[in-house]
């Protein structure tokens, strides 16, 4: 028996509030720690929504690799650039910028809200999956997904060897 | 229907029901708050008592009540009575919230470490990742409280703790890998049951020796304290802290100590399994200090390595030797001989 229950709906409109909050913090804040920082709490809320899916193991490596690497990698960076170099980069906001993001902002949410209209009925009908333990997803990639699961791994070591050959060029 | 107001009598009946139900004990009393408390303060007492006996130190005479058991009390009294000194210009909001983050950080993955059957708050399928996920924040508050000191040595211990523990994740990781094979689970409580023939230090072994190699720089353990090197850097990344907020840093410290010690448990020593009449999370305990000990004697025992001999033995050597392990764990399980065990 739970002591306290909390409904669904407060849960959602918290972590919501939590990650869209959070990211306009990010982007916005004048001190580029305090929009690591409040990158680092969106990507917890967006962890937050995993859970709340049912998707546990999703959430604690959201968690482990984008607010433990990702955030300290964005902190050591603001950290080791100088100011003055850093000030150069940040451009200031110019006339309209602001109304037009609004604008576009605008138009998601009504291309999102028609989507969600259209497809609304079927949604719910979808199955949920069941109790699905982490040992599970293994055979799904393994055997079901095997050479989107290869292509990916290319991909990573690609990416690793593209790193490791732009470090040897700055010497 | 009239709904009466609850008489006292129900409040009472209420909140007796509450405070011995077991969320509540488990949360407060023991895999919990004052069990980690408690803890922390044997454990500051028990390090300077072990490093004192390596090292032949007999020390004061009188020191607080049979063995000096007295002394955390005195520190613990003394440190919240001092004034707490913030560095000029030092960043306020993040010089006073990290330190607190770090202590939530440290307590937050004994939810999911079992003490016992029965003991353990939180049965999460996915509590070896959760405990890996809230170590892995460490490395950014650290940084971000030696930011806020506004001050160099702290700078330079941050980003020394940063290199050092980002470096270390990534073999720890790799090495508790093996044991999730042999146990075909990330489950802590599964792990632990998986080991109810067999340890798990014996199929890995090798896993062991990274894994404890890797904590020991995680937890800036001599030889791999170089965030914290006195001679250096004064006291490493937590040189402003004073009063209160050195000891919350303190406590969040000796609690991951620990945390990591439990870890080592639950992972390769075989979670609560003992023989004997002696219930299990005393079992769970005993092994925990004891790996505790083999992670303080080391401060005893040897000099501090240097940088790039750290970053070198990290990257080129724990993640290589781990990498390799996996294959054997993998040759180990399909070769059959861990059947015996009731192992895959």
């Amino acid at each position: 028996m739970a002591l306290i229950s909390i409904p669904p709906d407060i849960t959602f409109i918290v972590l919501a509030v939590v990650t869209i909050i959070g990211s306009i913090i990010a982007l916005q804040a004048k001190e580029l720690i305090y929009g690591a920082v409040a990158l680092a709490v969106s990507f917890i809320g967006i962890a937050g929504f995993f859970v709340f899916l049912d998707a546990p193991y999703l959430a604690m490596l959201q968690i482990a690799i984008y607010v433990g690497a990702i955030v300290v990698l964005i902190l050591f960076t603001i950290m080791l650039v100088r100011r003055e170099v850093m000030d150069e980069l940040t451009d200031t906001p110019e006339h309209g910028e602001g109304t037009a993001g609004l604008w576009l902002a605008g138009l998601l949410a009504v291309a999102i809200a028609g989507v969600a209209a259209l497809a609304g009925p079927d949604l719910p009908t979808q199955p949920k999956p069941a109790d699905l333990r982490v040992s599970d997803l293994g055979p799904v990639l393994a055997i079901q997904y095997p050479i989107p699961l290869i292509i990916l791994a290319l991909l990573m070591s690609a990416a690793l060897l593209g790193a490791l050959v732009l470090a040897k060029l700055e010497r | 229907m009239v709904l009466l107001p609850p008489t006292p009598a129900e409040i009472v009946a209420l909140i007796i029901a509450i405070v011995t139900s077991h969320t509540f004990v488990t949360i407060v009393f023991f895999p919990g708050f004052i069990h980690l408390a408690l803890i922390v303060i044997i454990l500051t007492w028990y390090e300077r008592k072990l490093l004192a006996r390596i090292q032949l130190r007999i020390g004061p005479l009188y020191a607080g009540g049979p063995g000096g058991i007295l002394q955390p009390m005195a520190d613990g009294v003394k440190l919240i009575f001092k004034e707490v000194m913030i560095p000029y210009k030092a960043n306020k909001p993040l010089f006073l919230g990290v330190p607190l983050m770090l202590v939530f950080l440290a307590a937050l993955p004994f939810a999911v470490i079992p003490f016992g059957q029965n003991w353990v708050i939180a049965n999460l399928d996915v509590g070896l990742i959760f405990v890996f996920a809230m170590t892995s924040l460490f490395p950014s508050m650290i940084l971000l409280f030696a930011w806020a000191s506004n001050s160099k040595y702290p700078f330079l211990g941050g980003l020394r703790s940063l290199f050092q523990q980002v470096a270390y994740e990534i073999p720890m990781w790799i090495s508790a890998l093996s044991v999730v094979m042999l146990a075909g689970s990330l489950n802590l409580m599964d792990i632990v049951y998986a080991q109810s023939k067999m340890w798990f230090i014996i199929p890995a072994l090798l896993s062991f020796i990274v894994f404890f190699i890797a904590i020991l720089a995680e937890l800036e353990r001599l030889p791999f304290d170089l965030p914290e090197a006195e001679p250096e850097l004064v006291a490493g990344w937590f040189t402003e802290s004073s009063g209160a907020i050195f000891m919350v840093i303190f406590m969040a410290l000796y609690m991951k100590l620990y945390l990591m010690a439990s870890l080592v448990t639950t992972l390769f020593l075989g979670g609560w399994w003992g023989p004997g009449p002696l219930p299990q999370p005393v079992w769970f305990i005993i092994k925990t200090l004891i790996v505790a000990t083999f992670i303080i004697i080391p401060r005893g025992v040897y000099p501090r390595l240097r940088v790039d001999l750290l970053i070198k033995l990290g990257w080129t050597r724990l993640l290589i030797i781990a990498i390799a392990n996996v294959f054997l764990t993998i040759l180990l399980i399909n070769s059959g001989i861990l059947s015996s065990w009731g192992l895959p």
